[in-house]
């Protein structure tokens, strides 16, 4: 685990991760901002954001703080209530289940912090959102870290096994970035089975890509959090919401597991526009699942394509696809970008097979793979 | 652009005029510091004047609110990707103060740079050196880590007690040394907080000290000079600033410390992963481009302090010397008291502030106009409520 997430954002961060962009208004000088319209910039497939960004709802709540003046902004504390409010009655809870967080990697990382210590390790995926891991080593936190299985998905055998004794088991379903999701039934069997041989171990199920899922075999497990306080639901609105750069994420669990999370850092990094927008997108059900549509058109189109050209992507269940591309990722990617197309980074030990393109809107991955096809060398179009 | 962020765009362009508020949260340090459990605050009154949490009364600048909300257009991409962004805001940062990015680290507000401040260098056997009564945040995170706190009681003046607490810094992990001081609104000159940064460097070399500028914007004083040049001459020297105050973003979470590039490469590797939202870098981008709003909130801010000050001493109460956006005034009765007496006129004013919650009151400075409607309550309730110092007991109860 020695490139984090965190280490990743860090290495780029100067420029952020979009290097292009930043390099040229470095260049132009930042105030150039100002009044115009931002300049072209590459085709952004590699940090899994949703293209359209949120949805109208959000768009007029924000407006609509921004514009009312006042009484609008002064009570940040009842805006937060209000956001739990929402979000559980969503899920049929109550607002003492919820715990909202600046992103859900907020509150994965308070999670780590209070879950584990020297002597109650993390256990996560080898190839899993690094957020935990990554916090763990800052913390001195060992991490148990297991491989996927053969068919690239997490192992839940061997994670259960390994739980015995850890303090926080974390599961990534869908998983980033392989995409794979296992069924409701094999989460709740792994579930079970770590209450039982480790009662003492909290278990952490990230579902960011929920709403994008699209197999029948899902099942969401914030039902089990409400009822027992081992296991806890981290949600984000970054992917599906559109919101990745507002940063509010969630998680639901039992009163008492949710309070010790949010106990750790308070409310302190919530951003009010974020609380107002958010309030507003978790009470639109209706352009979740617009979005998933549109996702799921558009990560079929980008699958299909693949697959003619020769290549096999995982069963994508989120907003990205994991491909073989049978060669290094780093000579494809750079290919790529000299063709105003990002795609994401290496992810080893697959770094020379698997790259992870994430889904934009179906007229941006129609010009992604006329150039996918151009640097892959496949000879007519494919879709 | 999707349609839908064209228009919303337009829309905006015809809210007119749109409000700061939202971004200014008035209220937020208030409910902050409130044990999790409270109750949330009343429904939102317009007639309240909200002068408890050292805000802003009038939020960012147009600049800062029109940048605001050109960001939506990149609501949906990560603040590394969004333009400005994330790296934008630290070299706008490391700009406006001539260092360079690597001397600059951002946080979701100071909180978080305060909160791994404490994290990097105190232990169960490396002691937190604070004030009493300072800002709360670190001794707070102190006490969530097991880490041991020693309090240095304000001098008479209301000023921090450098020598006291530079003896309490000898084999202590950190000094927490915030200039202005909040509650006391008093501050050091930079000749004074460069011989205690000397002095403890020569005693306790290993002890990290972390100037908190929260207030630097505010500062009329001459004898005052930020930090900065100390933090980038010693290793684990550091100062921490803020959005929240001068620039009147309290709502929107930015805040940064700064100091040599190899202090901060630390507090960057315990950042929150995308600690800032991209509303937010796009306002303050455009905020630190605007020095002139600054000059004019503090001139506005000036106007209010000597009008508070001056209405406190004619009524014969002491005032200590304010170079902040908020006075502390010693109204010889409960804290609690005075509070709830001024909130039954709609009129917020501070919390206890131990351990002077039996005499003395934090009033934060609203505009020229609520400071007026103010002053003519704290009349009201200064003249009829019962003196009592010796009642501070009562309500004694820290809140920690």
């Amino acid at each position: 685990m020695s490139f984090t997430r965190r280490a990743f954002v860090r290495t780029l961060g100067i420029g952020g991760a979009s290097v292009l962009a930043a390099r040229r208004s470095a260049g132009a000088g930042l105030l150039q901002l100002q009044g115009s319209t931002p300049a072209e910039r590459p085709l952004l497939l590699h940090n899994n954001e949703n293209p359209l960004g949120p949805g109208q709802a959000v768009l007029d709540a924000v407006r609509a703080s921004l514009g009312e003046g006042g009484p609008a902004g002064r009570y940040t504390y009842r805006r937060v209530a209000e956001l739990h409010e929402a979000i559980a009655q969503k899920f049929g809870a109550s607002p003492e289940n919820v715990v909202s967080g600046c992103g859900s990697t907020q509150i994965l990382r308070s999670a780590v912090q209070v879950f584990t210590s020297p002597d109650k390790p993390l256990v996560a995926g080898q190839l899993t959102y690094e957020e935990c891991a990554g916090y763990a080593e800052l913390i001195g936190t060992p991490v148990r870290a297991i491989p996927l299985d053969r068919t690239l998905k997490l192992d839940l055998g061997a994670m259960a096994d390994a739980a015995k004794g850890a303090g926080l088991l974390f599961l990534n379903n869908p998983n980033n970035p392989t995409a794979l999701l296992h069924g409701g039934d094999a989460v709740s069997a792994c579930i079970d089975r770590v209450l039982t041989a480790s009662p003492d171990t909290t278990i952490l199920i990230d579902e960011a890509y929920h709403d994008y899922v699209t197999d029948k075999a899902h099942r969401t497990q914030v039902p089990t959090a409400l009822k027992n306080p081992r296991v806890i639901v981290a949600r984000t609105f970054s992917k599906a919401h559109g919101m990745a750069g507002m940063r509010m994420g969630y998680a639901l669990g039992h009163p008492d597991t949710v309070k010790k999370i949010g106990d750790w850092d308070g409310a302190n990094a919530l951003n009010v526009p974020a609380v107002v927008a958010a309030i507003a997108s978790i009470r639109d059900q209706a352009r979740l699942d617009a979005e998933r549509d549109r996702n799921t058109a558009a990560r079929q189109f980008t699958i299909d394509w693949f697959a003619k050209a020769g290549f096999v992507s995982t069963d994508s269940q989120t907003n990205f696809l994991f491909v073989n591309i049978k060669r290094p990722v780093k000579e494809f990617r750079e290919a790529c970008r000299a063709q105003g197309v990002l795609v994401a980074r290496d992810f080893p030990p697959f770094e020379n097979s698997h790259v992870r393109i994430s889904i934009g809107t179906l007229d941006e991955m129609k010009r992604a793979t006329d150039v996918f096809g151009k640097v892959l060398g496949v000879k007519a179009k494919a879709a | 652009m999707p349609l839908s962020r064209r228009s919303f765009l337009n829309g905006l362009a015809e809210t007119a005029p749109f409000s700061a508020a939202l971004v200014a949260a008035r209220g937020r340090e208030a409910s902050l510091l409130e044990p999790a459990s409270v109750e949330p605050p009343t429904p939102a009154d317009p007639a309240e004047i909200r002068i408890d949490s050292n805000e802003n009364p009038l939020g960012p600048g147009r600049a800062a609110m029109e940048a605001l909300t050109r960001a939506f257009q990149d609501a949906g991409r990560y603040p590394t990707n969004a333009r400005p962004s994330m790296g934008d805001l630290r070299q706008t940062v490391a700009r406006r103060l001539s260092v360079r990015p690597e001397n600059v680290v951002l946080g979701s507000g100071s909180w978080e740079v305060l909160k791994t401040a404490v994290r990097l260098y105190t232990s169960s056997s490396r002691h937190l050196v604070t004030a009493a009564p300072t800002f709360e945040q670190p001794e707070r995170t102190a006490e969530q880590l097991g880490v041991p706190v020693t309090r240095i009681p304000v001098d008479k003046d209301g000023r921090l007690d450098l020598d006291k607490m530079a003896q309490a810094a000898r084999w202590a992990g950190l000094v927490f040394f915030c200039n202005p001081n909040n509650p006391t609104g008093t501050l050091h000159s930079a000749r004074a907080v460069a011989d205690f940064v000397a002095r403890i460097r020569r005693e306790s070399p290993e002890t990290a000290i972390l100037i908190d500028e929260a207030y630097h914007d505010y500062v009329t004083d001459p004898g005052y000079a930020t930090a900065l040049p100390l933090a980038l001459e010693h290793p684990g020297v550091f100062i921490t600033r803020t959005l929240s105050k001068a620039y009147g973003m309290a709502g929107l979470r930015v805040g940064y410390a700064v100091g040599q590039a190899r202090t901060i490469e630390a507090f960057s590797r315990w950042a929150i992963t995308f600690n800032q939202n991209s509303l937010a870098v796009a306002a303050a981008v455009a905020s630190l481009n605007d020095p002139a709003h600054i000059e004019a909130e503090c001139a506005r801010n000036a106007e209010a302090r000597l009008f508070t000050a001056r209405y406190f001493k004619d009524k014969g109460y002491k005032v200590w010397d304010s170079q902040t956006n908020f006075v502390f005034v010693e109204i010889a009765r409960p804290a609690r008291e005075f509070k709830s007496a001024c909130a039954k006129h709609k009129v917020m004013v501070g919390r206890d502030f131990p351990p002077l919650e039996g005499t003395h009151a934090r009033v934060s400075l609203g505009t020229m106009d609520e400071m007026k409607r103010a002053t003519e309550v704290f009349s009201q309730v200064l003249g009829t409520a019962r003196a009592g110092a010796g009642a501070a007991h009562d309500s004694a109860t820290p809140k920690k």
